[in-house]
């Protein structure tokens, strides 16, 4: 039997930007995959909720600025609280051109800007997580 | 029940006395010709689809004819539904001579850094002839938390100016004369502008200018704080109307020349909605705090006098244009027949626009000028009193200084060399134009009436009627997108082989701010009175339990220092917090 694809969902605590998460949310919904939405968040609480879901993929949106720093914690917390290490990691929303080498070092493999299509964005998912 | 808006003005309008402009024996005329036009010059696609919906982003999905002639406006009265510019009803402008009198404020938003380099900046657009600043503050500030709430990590400074405490103001204002400019302070909420614009206020008292030279404007309005905001805690719709109110009371009251309110409009529209219920849920707003500044026991003129709007204008270029027009014209009727306004200032549509942002794109940044281009456009054919053009490089950061300038320049050639501003609503008569002002009222109306009849729009916001409307918006629209059912040059129609990202310069993160903010904040927190922080904190939070206007207790607080997280915590503890309905 498939297993769904659980999906967690956060912005960064103070991102009052909402209209890109929800969008991959519904996409992912459609797509037939299980969501965890849990909006706001600090990163140690995006950690903890992965650990408590059994995640697969954590999705971050971030559109006012704080992309390094908070991936930076989200990793630090993930490895204290040792989720997966196979754990998909993936950054949507507004930030410069020039982060997104700095955001694969580390450590999210799917980046997405504005204008992601639905297809990019399960098509990596499903590419990248292990056959269930 | 009492009877709705819709209700009082559709009564109104039975009333008026009207003479169509068209001779009927003028369009008995054009009319015999007309089907024989439509059978023998018109295609047969074109017969059977003569209406078709323009989809476009953020659109409305009103439908237009093929061509529109006379018979659209059949019973079109020239004094009823257009007037003159700055007479009832208002539709052709606030004025009589728009932009030949005074030309749209050209207000770019700007503020990221620390304060001490914001203060630089606005000294030195002042030094070029700015005669308004419009200052926009970074995330962890908008959100009300102090630059050292772990929260608040890596927001310091970055998309606007970060502000604590009354020090900060006066850093970010320090020799720059305040009682001499126009100062916009973009406050979103009314719990932040509760805070923040008492810190202003300060900062004056300390320099010693009275209150009443200030000029400037706050937006405080509670459908950005509940509805338009994502954040890690909430008060209830119900308080953050109350504060709004507090705010409008207090300010009214004490700084006469300022504008207590400019209603949204543009970010909720921007969030996923059209420009009908955009411009629906800001006059249910106005009405609904019209209401309450009466029950206060206020005059509605009184009140009405500075009320200001925000709108976003977007692609759909004549449904902008028609749009501001309709707005315009529902206004004056809503003030004079729903409030019996007396004063002709009431009854103005004033409004400040920012071309639309969702509407820009990743691809082929460039494109975007052209699009702001023709928002901007529209919005002063449309008769915008103030102006802030997006820069080409939205879906990347906050504006270069470059990108920055390109949007002033946009403004400042259709100011000055395409002619459009010599004439006031050039528009006015066209067949099309008319009929679409008349379509957009009335839509515009129906929504207000479909909110008033579910309780009003506290209660919308409540149950959670217009986040689920908005998040079906931003569900259909996305689904068009991918269809190609809205076309978007350079994503799905005409897409270039190679869609490589540009190498697109952007400001560079502020360095080292976090530390200096944190570092600051030790050294308010030793120096100042401990003590009657404590005090003025919990005076704040009975009073948001008690009841009275709480703008007098946070003002006292910002005199005794206490900061912008502290007052928050203080005021969301007093109302209690509440959970937004999760639709998603």
């Amino acid at each position: 039997m498939d297993k769904k694809i659980r999906v967690l969902l956060a912005q960064p605590s103070l991102e009052n930007h909402s209209r890109g998460i929800i969008t991959v949310a519904q996409m992912l919904r459609n797509a037939g995959m299980e969501v965890i939405y849990i909006g706001n968040s600090l990163p140690e609480q995006v950690a903890q909720v992965a650990l408590q879901e059994d995640a697969d993929v954590i999705g971050i949106s971030v559109l006012c600025g704080s992309e390094l720093v908070f991936g930076k914690d989200l990793i630090k917390f993930a490895k204290k609280k040792k989720l997966r290490e196979d754990l998909l990691l993936m950054l949507g929303g507004i930030f410069p051109p020039q982060h997104i080498p700095k955001l694969k070092k580390i450590g999210f493999k799917g980046i997405f800007g504005p204008g992601a299509t639905k297809e990019e964005i399960v098509g990596f998912i499903k590419g990248a997580l292990p056959s269930t | 029940m009492n009877k709705t808006t819709k209700q009082i003005l559709e009564e109104k309008s039975k009333e008026e006395n009207r003479t169509p402009l068209y001779n009927p024996e003028a369009l008995k005329k054009i009319d015999d010709l007309y089907e024989n036009w439509k059978n023998t010059k018109v295609r047969e696609d074109d017969r059977k689809t003569w209406e078709i919906v323009p989809h476009t982003i953020l659109g409305s999905e009103i439908p237009r004819g093929l061509v529109y002639s006379p018979f659209d406006i059949k019973d079109f009265d020239y004094l009823e539904d257009n007037g003159f510019p700055g007479a009832e009803p208002y539709t052709r402008g606030i004025h009589a001579n728009m932009y030949r009198g005074r030309a749209f404020t050209r207000r770019q938003l700007s503020g990221a850094g620390s304060p001490e380099y914001v203060n630089k900046r606005i000294k030195m657009l002042l030094g070029h002839g700015a005669t308004g600043m419009n200052l926009a503050l970074d995330l962890a500030t908008v959100q009300m938390f102090d630059s050292d709430e772990p929260e608040a990590r890596g927001h310091v400074g970055v998309v606007g100016v970060p502000i604590d405490c009354v020090e900060d103001m006066e850093t970010i204002f320090k020799d720059i004369p305040i009682d001499k400019i126009s100062a916009s302070i973009v406050t979103h909420y009314p719990r932040n502008t509760a805070i923040l614009f008492p810190m202003y206020l300060v900062m004056a008292e300390r320099r010693g200018i009275p209150w009443d030279k200030l000029e400037g404007s706050v937006q405080n309005d509670f459908i950005m704080e509940c509805v338009v905001r994502n954040g890690p805690e909430f008060i209830s719709p119900k308080d953050s109307f109350k504060l709004q109110c507090d705010n409008i009371e207090f300010i009214r009251k004490n700084v006469p020349r300022w504008n207590y309110v400019t209603l949204n409009g543009y970010n909720l529209r921007e969030y996923g909605t059209s420009g009908i219920t955009e411009m629906a849920v800001a006059i249910t707003n106005a009405i609904e705090s019209f209401d309450e500044m009466i029950r206060r026991g206020y005059d509605v003129d009184w009140i009405a006098e500075r009320v200001a709007f925000f709108w976003a204008p977007a692609n759909d270029f004549f449904e902008e244009i028609a749009r501001l027009r309709a707005m315009r014209r529902l206004w004056y009727r809503i003030t004079k027949y729903r409030f019996n306004a007396k004063n002709p200032r009431s009854m103005w549509m004033r409004c400040h626009v920012q071309t639309s942002g969702i509407s820009l794109m990743r691809e082929e940044p460039m494109n975007n000028v052209i699009r702001a281009a023709y928002h901007s456009l529209a919005a002063i054919l449309g008769g915008a009193q103030s102006l802030h053009v997006d820069s080409y490089d939205e879906a990347y950061s906050v504006p270069t200084e470059e990108s920055s300038l390109l949007s002033l320049r946009t403004q400042q050639i259709i100011e000055a060399e395409i002619g459009v501003t010599q004439v006031v609503d050039p528009l006015g008569g066209s067949f099309y134009v008319e009929a679409l002002t008349d379509r957009v009222e009335k839509a515009i109306l129906d929504e207000i009436d479909e909110i008033e009849k579910m309780g009003g729009l506290c209660k919308c916001v409540e149950v959670g009627w217009l986040q689920k409307k908005i998040t079906s918006f931003i569900k259909r629209e996305q689904e068009m997108i991918e269809k190609g059912e809205i076309k978007v040059v350079g994503r799905n129609y005409y897409r270039a082989d190679d869609v490589k990202l540009p190498d697109i310069k952007v400001p560079e993160y502020p360095v080292g701010l976090e530390g200096k903010m944190k570092g600051k904040l030790e050294r308010i927190r030793r120096e100042r009175d401990n003590e009657k922080v404590n005090r003025c904190l919990k005076t704040l939070k009975e009073a948001c339990k008690k009841g009275g206007n709480i703008t007098y207790y946070t003002l006292e607080a910002a005199r005794a220092n206490a900061t912008e997280g502290e007052m928050r915590r203080a005021i969301g503890e007093g109302f209690g917090s509440w959970k937004p309905p999760l639709v998603v």
